[in-house]
């Protein structure tokens, strides 16, 4: 579904990625890993059209354009950025109304509208509400919910359990993992290695730009070089 | 008597709200100060001048100040806003100000710089309440700024472009992950903008029933004061700011003596600053508008 070729992103004159190639197959959960700096929010941003690229990154067999954000969400391309960027000073209705901006069939947009309030209760009991009240969880799930109505067939999460309390997280990954069953293929950017590794199918561990370890998520859950260089701060899960 | 300086300040402060609204609308998204404003008003003025000497009826001449406005300030945002985008605050700033003297010149040398005056036959006559009298031009004024500060209200808050505009204004990639063209936006909010000055225009033109070249600069400066008197960073603080400024302004002539009129607005103005230096309706440091 997604193929990147030696990807290169700069800012000014840093590389902050250098070559990179990835894969993601339609239906899969793949897990983009790496420390803080590593680069993996700029592979999202440059995969969703935030950023200019040098390389290749082809979405359902077609080269993407760097930098049009704008035209790959109606190419069923979704990224909810890192700190999820909600629209504080909108209500969450209006937050939820952006989410089919892009959407041609605006009558069947509304009715996902409502069907995305009852699968996120609390959208509906805060709707009126200003988005910056809701809790942080409660921003991730407007956020999702939000990235959600444009139908992407590919879902880019960065570091969607951020700032989230343990048991939060919890039911977000639970979530996600549940976005496999209803067709969806997701890329989840994360720290929590260990916990993300459990939900993906593969994995993409990233060092300063360059991609140091691939394969099945089990595999590099039991791969010794990358439970010692990263997963073991997080042991305690 | 002071009915009908009550009148005459809400006229007045009318036209200070909507040109308030005119800055605030590309101040309040954008961030950059647009200083063409002031001439976009000023042509406006000139252009219902001369739709109203032809005999057209007034809501067309209306029309014809916003559609002149709007096609001036898009023109602006294309050669003087756009290409700068990424540079500092001041160079967009710099660039209306270029426009702002072009345009003004261009008025000097198409109209003249000695006043115009709109003959008594085009005013409309007096209507009479009761007890007191209003100029037909007056309520003309009144009952268009109402109808088109609803109306600006209604495409910002309730619809569809509305939203984008404000999402691109809170947040511009956010705004574009969704799907917003961001400079077809922005290009919106400037011709929106310019379509609020240029109605401006042609109802202080009837208000004074004269216009000059340079009353972009003396009236552009007093929407500025009111925009930041309401509160920069929203953009409703001129509903508020705009009748204040224009009663006090109002009542200053017609109680003071018009030589300490502006003396007295500006020094209300900045009293109220100094009590709240975000303005009447700005809210906390988190509302600061950001540039996109
Ligand atoms: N706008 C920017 N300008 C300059 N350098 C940047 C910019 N954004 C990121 N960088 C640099 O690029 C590198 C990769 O950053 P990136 O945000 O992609 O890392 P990350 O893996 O997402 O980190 P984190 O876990 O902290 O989110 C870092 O060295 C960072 O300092
Ligand atoms: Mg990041």
């Amino acid at each position: 579904m997604l193929e990147v070729r030696n990807l290169r992103v700069n800012y000014g004159a840093i590389a902050a990625i250098r070559g990179i190639d990835l894969d993601i197959n339609a239906g899969e959960i793949v897990a983009l890993l790496g420390a803080n700096g590593a680069g993996k929010s700029t592979i999202a941003r440059a995969i969703a059209g935030l950023l200019p690229f040098q390389g290749d990154i082809k979405y359902d067999g077609r080269a993407l354009r760097p930098n049009k954000a704008e035209l790959n969400v109606r190419s069923g391309l979704a990224l909810v950025p890192e700190g999820r960027g909600i629209l504080a000073q909108m209500t969450v209705d209006e937050n939820l109304l952006m989410g089919i901006y892009c959407r041609s069939d605006k009558a069947e947009a509304l009715e996902d509208i409502a069907r995305m309030r009852e699968r996120f209760p609390i959208l509906a009991k805060r709707r009126n509400n200003l988005a910056s009240l809701l809790s942080g969880g409660e921003q991730q799930m407007l956020a999702i919910a939000r990235a959600l109505l444009s139908r992407p067939q590919l879902l880019l999460l960065d570091e969607p359990s951020l700032g989230l309390a343990p048991k939060m997280t919890d039911y977000l990954f639970g979530m996600i993992a549940k976005f496999r069953d209803e067709g969806l293929t997701v890329l989840l950017v994360e720290q929590k290695a260990r916990q993300t590794l459990k939900i993906a199918d593969r994995a993409y561990l990233l060092e300063t730009g360059r991609v140091v370890a691939s394969g099945p998520a089990q595999k590099l859950i039991n791969d010794s070089t990358v439970s010692d260089a990263f997963l073991g701060g997080h042991a305690a899960h | 008597m002071l009915l009908q300086q009550l009148v005459n300040g809400l006229t007045l402060g009318a036209v200070y709200t909507l040109l308030a609204l005119s800055f605030s609308l590309v101040m309040g998204i954008l961030g950059i100060l647009n200083l063409a404003i002031a001439e976009l008003f000023m042509i406006g003025g000139y252009i219902g001048f001369a739709a109203i000497g032809a005999n057209l009826p007034l809501p067309v001449a209306l029309v014809a100040g916003m559609i002149g406005g709007a096609l001036i300030s898009a023109v602006i945002e294309k050669l003087g806003y756009e290409p700068l985008r990424d540079a500092p605050v001041v160079t967009p700033m710099l660039s209306t100000l270029g426009f702002s003297i072009i345009l003004q010149n261009v008025a000097i040398n198409l109209w003249g710089s000695d006043p115009l005056q709109l003959p008594d036959q085009y005013l409309g006559g007096q209507l009479q309440f009761g007890w007191f009298t209003i100029g037909k031009m007056q309520l003309t004024v009144l009952v268009a700024t109402v109808l088109l500060v609803a109306i600006v209200a209604f495409i910002v808050q309730k619809t569809s472009t509305g939203r984008a505009l404000r999402a691109v204004a809170e947040n511009r990639e956010v705004a574009r992950l969704l799907g917003v063209s961001a400079n077809r936006l922005v290009l919106f909010a400037f011709m929106l903008s310019g379509s609020l000055a240029g109605a401006a225009g042609v109802l202080i033109s009837l208000h004074y029933a004269a216009i000059t070249p340079y009353v972009g600069v003396e009236v552009g400066l007093k929407a500025i004061a009111v925009m930041v008197v309401g509160g920069s960073t929203r953009i409703w603080g001129a509903l508020v700011a705009g009748p204040l400024i224009g009663l006090a302004e109002v009542m200053t002539v017609a109680y003071g003596g018009s030589q300490i009129r502006d003396f007295v607005v500006y020094g209300l103005m900045i009293l109220i600053l100094l009590l709240r230096p975000q303005g009447l309706l700005g809210g906390a440091q988190i509302d600061r508008g950001q540039r996109v």
